[in-house]
C-alpha cells in the first residue's frame, strides 16, 4: 500500500517533469480556442490572406459568398435604396449616358437611312435584292451601307516591337507611331502572358468605342491597321495578304533589321493601298429628303414666328392705340394662362375696347377687360353728354370752347328757354351764347305773313260780294291767319291784317271808291264769322288807284277787281317777356 | 534614322521612371507601369552626326511581388541596369535581373546606373565597390534623377556601346 502510494506519486512526478510544459501549453490553447473574441481575432488576422490564397486556386469562395452577397443587396435596396443607388452611379450614369446617345444617334442614321432607302432608286434596287436573295431588308442596306474609315496601318517589327512603316489616311491626327506601336507590342505581349496563350497565338483584334485596331501577324512582323467604324468581314484577308507579300518579297530585310527601316520605305505604297482601298466605300450623302423635311421644319418655324411678331407688333398697337384712346385709362396689364388682363378706368362714351380689338384684328376671346367707369373731361365727351342733358334737336350745333357753349341753328322759343335754364346746372359751363339761334316761330312766322300778303279774292264787274268757287282761298286763309294769330301770341306780338280793296277803271272815282270800300268790308265780315276778332282787321278801298294799270284790258281788269291785305306786327308791350 | 529598343530595368523604386521622366518624350501615362508592367517613351539621341531614336521600355521593378516580363526584354538591343545607391540591396537585384535578361536575350550591352547621387551622404554603396565593377569591364554611371547629372551621359554611353556591337 506504502509501496503503491509512492510509487503512484513518483509516476505522477515523472510526468509532470516529462509532459508538464506541453500539458501548460495544452491548457492555455483550450483556454484561447474556447475565448469566442480571441479566435475572431485570430481569425481575422489572417482571413484576406486565406480568402486570396483560396481564391487562386479555385472558385469555391466566390461560390460560397454568392447567396450571401445576394441577400445583402436585396436587404441593402430593401432597407435604403438610395445608398445602392448613390454608390452606383458613377458608373450606371457614363453608361446610361452612353447608350441613350447612341440609340439616337442610331434613330437619326436609321432615318435618314429609312428617307434615303425607300424613297431612292437604289432604295428599290436593294429591295427587289432583298426579294430576289430571300435575305431581309435590313441585312442588305448593311451590307450596302457599312461605313467605316481605315484611319492608321502599322508594319510592326515583331522582335522589337518597332515601326518599321507607318501611314495615316488624311486628316486623321496620329500619336507617334514609335510609340503606339512599341505600346501595342507590349499589350499583345502582356495578354499572352497573363492569359497564358501560346505564343503564335496571336491578339487579332481591339476594339475602344468606335475605333478597332486588327492585327495580322506574320514570322517577322506585325501589320496592324487602326479603323474607325465597323470594319468589313474582308479587311482581316486584305491585311493578311498585304503581311504576306511583305515577308515574300522582304524576307532578306525583315531577318537583318537592326533598326534601321530605311529598307522598307518602298512598301509605303502597299501600305497606303490598304487605306485608300477602303475609302471608295465610304459614301455618306445625307437624303434630299431630310432636307426637304427639314426645310418644311424651318418654313412652319418661320411662319409661326412670323405670325408670333405679327401679333406682337398689333398687340403693342393696340395697347398703344388703348391709352392714347379718350375716355380710357389703362392701369395694369396683366398675363396669365395665355390670357391677357387689361384694366382700367373708362369714360361710358369712350371707344369700345372689344370693338377696338376686332379692328386690330387681335382675337377678343384672348383678351379679358375690367373696366370702372368714370366721367372724362374730354371736350368732346362733356359736349355730346351736354347735347343729351339739352336733348338738343337736330337743327341746333354746339360747341363747347373755354366754358362757353355756343350753340348755332335753329331751335323753338321753348327749347331756348329750357336751355337757358338747364345750362346753369351743368358744372363747367360760363356762359351759353345763343345769338345765333334762329327762333322757329319768328321764322314761320314771317312765311306765314307772305303767304297772307300773296293771297286775294276777287270780284266781278260792279259787284261787291265775291265771286263765287273761291271757297279753298277761303280756307287757307282762315288757317293762315289763325296761325299768325297763335304765333303772334307766342311770341308776344300784336298782329294786325289789313284788308285792302280794289276796283277796276271803269266807272267813276266815287263810285269806284265806294265798291272798293264796300269789297274789303265783306272780306273782314267773312273773316270775323269765322271767328277771328274785328280789332285784328283794319279795312281800306283804294279804288282802281292801286296798283295804276296804263292799259287796261279785259283780263288783268278782272285780276284788278280783288280784295289783298297786309299784314303788319308790332310788338305787344307786355310784362314777363324779354326777348321776342 | 536607327531605332533601337532598350529597356531600363531594376529594383522597385530605384528611379527609373524619374529618370527618363523629364528627358524623354512620352505619351503615355505612368498608370501604364502598374497595369500593363511597362511604359514606353522615346529620347532621341545624337552620336557622331548619327540619330538614333530610342525606344526606352520602363519595365516595372522587381520585387518579391512583381517579376519582370520576360517577354518585355524581347529585342531590346541594351540595357540599363539602375541601382539605388541608398540601397545595397538593389545592386543585388540589379544583379539578378543581369543574369535573368542575359538568359532570355543573350549578350547585349547595358549600362550600370547608381541614381540618387543627390543622396550621396545616405548611399550604402562605397567608391570602391564601384571601382571595382568597372574594373571588371562594367560601363557605370553615376546619376541623379533630381538634377539630372548623369543621364544624358548614360544614354550616350549605351547608345555608342549598341552602335558599336
Amino acid at each position: 500500500m506504502n509501496t503503491k502510494g509512492h510509487k503512484s506519486i513518483a509516476f505522477g512526478e515523472l510526468r509532470r517533469l516529462l509532459v508538464g510544459p506541453e500539458q501548460t501549453e495544452i491548457v492555455q490553447l483550450k483556454e484561447r480556442l474556447a475565448d469566442p473574441e480571441l479566435l475572431v481575432k485570430d481569425v481575422s488576422e489572417v482571413l484576406p490572406e486565406a480568402i486570396i490564397l483560396r481564391s487562386s486556386r479555385d472558385k469555391k469562395i466566390a461560390k460560397a459568398l454568392e447567396p450571401t452577397i445576394e441577400e445583402a443587396i436585396r436587404a441593402s435596396v430593401k432597407k435604403d435604396r438610395r445608398a445602392l443607388a448613390d454608390a452606383l452611379f458613377p458608373v450606371m450614369a457614363p453608361a446610361i449616358r452612353k447608350v441613350i446617345s447612341s440609340i439616337i444617334l442610331k434613330m437619326i442614321q436609321s432615318l435618314n437611312q429609312a428617307l434615303e432607302h425607300s424613297f431612292s432608286i437604289q432604295g428599290l434596287k436593294w429591295r427587289l435584292e432583298a426579294l430576289r436573295t430571300g435575305k431581309p431588308f435590313g441585312e442588305i442596306v448593311l451590307l450596302h451601307t457599312l461605313i467605316y474609315q481605315v484611319e492608321q496601318v502599322f508594319l510592326i517589327h515583331r522582335n522589337t516591337g518597332l515601326v518599321l512603316q507607318h501611314v495615316t489616311a488624311r486628316r486623321v491626327a496620329a500619336q507617334d507611331p514609335d510609340l503606339v506601336s512599341s505600346m501595342l507590342t507590349a499589350i499583345q505581349d502582356f495578354l499572352q502572358d497573363s492569359f497564358g496563350v501560346e505564343r503564335g497565338e496571336p491578339l487579332e483584334a481591339l476594339r475602344i468605342g468606335d475605333r478597332s485596331v486588327l492585327v495580322e501577324q506574320g514570322p517577322q512582323a506585325t501589320l496592324a491597321g487602326v479603323i474607325r467604324g465597323t470594319p468589313p468581314a474582308d479587311f482581316q484577308v486584305i491585311l493578311r495578304e498585304t503581311l504576306d507579300d511583305i515577308h515574300l518579297k522582304q524576307i532578306g530585310a525583315l531577318e537583318s533589321f537592326d533598326g534601321d527601316a530605311t529598307p522598307f520605305e518602298p512598301i509605303r505604297s502597299q501600305l497606303e493601298d490598304c487605306l485608300q482601298s477602303q475609302h471608295k466605300q465610304k459614301k455618306r450623302k445625307t437624303s434630299p429628303l431630310l432636307f426637304i423635311l427639314l426645310g418644311a421644319v424651318v418654313f412652319l418655324m418661320g411662319i409661326w414666328l412670323f405670325d408670333f411678331i405679327r401679333d406682337y407688333q398689333r398687340w403693342a398697337h393696340y395697347v398703344e392705340r388703348l391709352r392714347t384712346e379718350p375716355g380710357i385709362v389703362v392701369t395694369t396689364i396683366e398675363k396669365r394662362s395665355g390670357k391677357k388682363y387689361i384694366s382700367g378706368l373708362r369714360d361710358p362714351l369712350a371707344s369700345e375696347p372689344a370693338k377696338m380689338l376686332k379692328e386690330a384684328s387681335l382675337e377678343p376671346e384672348k383678351v379679358i377687360f375690367n373696366w370702372e367707369p368714370y366721367q372724362s373731361l374730354y371736350p368732346k365727351f362733356q359736349l355730346t353728354r351736354i347735347k343729351g342733358l339739352l336733348r338738343t334737336p337736330e337743327t341746333i350745333r354746339l360747341k363747347f370752347q373755354d366754358g362757353i357753349l355756343h350753340a348755332d341753328g335753329s331751335a323753338s322759343y321753348q327749347w331756348i328757354v329750357e336751355a337757358r335754364r338747364l345750362v346753369k346746372s351743368i358744372p363747367g359751363i360760363t356762359h351759353f351764347d345763343e345769338e345765333k339761334i334762329i327762333h322757329i316761330e319768328l321764322r314761320d312766322m314771317e312765311i306765314i305773313r307772305e303767304r297772307i300778303e300773296k293771297q286775294f279774292l276777287l270780284f266781278r264787274t260792279n259787284e261787291a260780294e265775291i265771286a263765287p268757287g273761291q271757297q279753298n282761298t277761303i280756307q287757307d286763309l282762315v288757317a293762315n291767319t289763325k296761325r299768325l294769330c297763335s304765333l303772334a301770341q307766342v311770341l308776344g306780338k300784336n298782329a294786325r291784317i289789313e284788308i285792302v280793296g280794289h276796283t277796276d277803271n271803269t266807272g267813276s272815282e266815287e263810285t269806284n271808291m265806294k265798291l272798293s270800300r264796300e269789297r274789303a268790308h265783306n272780306v273782314l265780315s267773312i273773316l270775323t264769322s269765322k271767328g277771328f276778332k274785328e280789332e285784328n282787321f283794319t279795312t281800306v278801298g283804294v279804288g282802281p288807284k292801286e296798283p295804276l294799270l296804263e292799259e287796261a284790258t279785259e283780263i288783268n281788269r278782272e285780276s284788278i277787281r280783288r280784295v289783298d291785305f297786309k299784314v303788319t306786327l308790332t310788338d305787344k308791350p307786355k310784362e314777363g317777356v324779354v326777348r321776342p | 534614322m536607327i531605332k533601337k529598343k532598350i529597356c531600363m530595368l531594376g529594383a522597385f523604386a530605384v528611379g527609373k521612371t524619374s529618370l527618363v521622366k523629364r528627358f524623354v518624350k512620352g505619351i503615355f501615362s505612368d498608370k501604364y507601369l502598374s497595369s500593363v508592367g511597362v511604359k514606353i517613351d522615346k529620347k532621341k539621341v545624337i552620336i557622331e552626326q548619327q540619330e538614333v531614336d530610342l525606344l526606352l521600355w520602363d519595365i516595372h521593378g522587381e520585387d518579391e511581388f512583381q517579376k519582370v516580363q520576360r517577354s518585355y526584354l524581347r529585342g531590346s538591343s541594351g540595357y540599363f541596369l539602375v541601382v539605388d545607391g541608398a540601397r545595397r540591396a538593389t545592386l543585388n537585384t540589379a544583379f539578378t535581373l543581369q543574369k535573368r535578361t542575359e538568359e532570355t536575350i543573350g549578350k547585349v550591352p547595358f549600362v550600370l546606373i547608381f541614381n540618387k547621387w543627390d543622396l550621396k551622404d545616405e548611399w550604402e554603396i562605397d567608391d570602391k565597390t564601384m571601382d571595382d565593377l568597372s574594373k571588371d569591364g562594367l560601363m557605370v554611371v553615376k546619376t541623379s534623377a533630381k538634377s539630372g547629372q548623369g543621364v544624358e551621359e548614360a544614354f550616350l554611353t549605351l547608345t555608342r556601346e549598341i552602335l558599336e556591337a
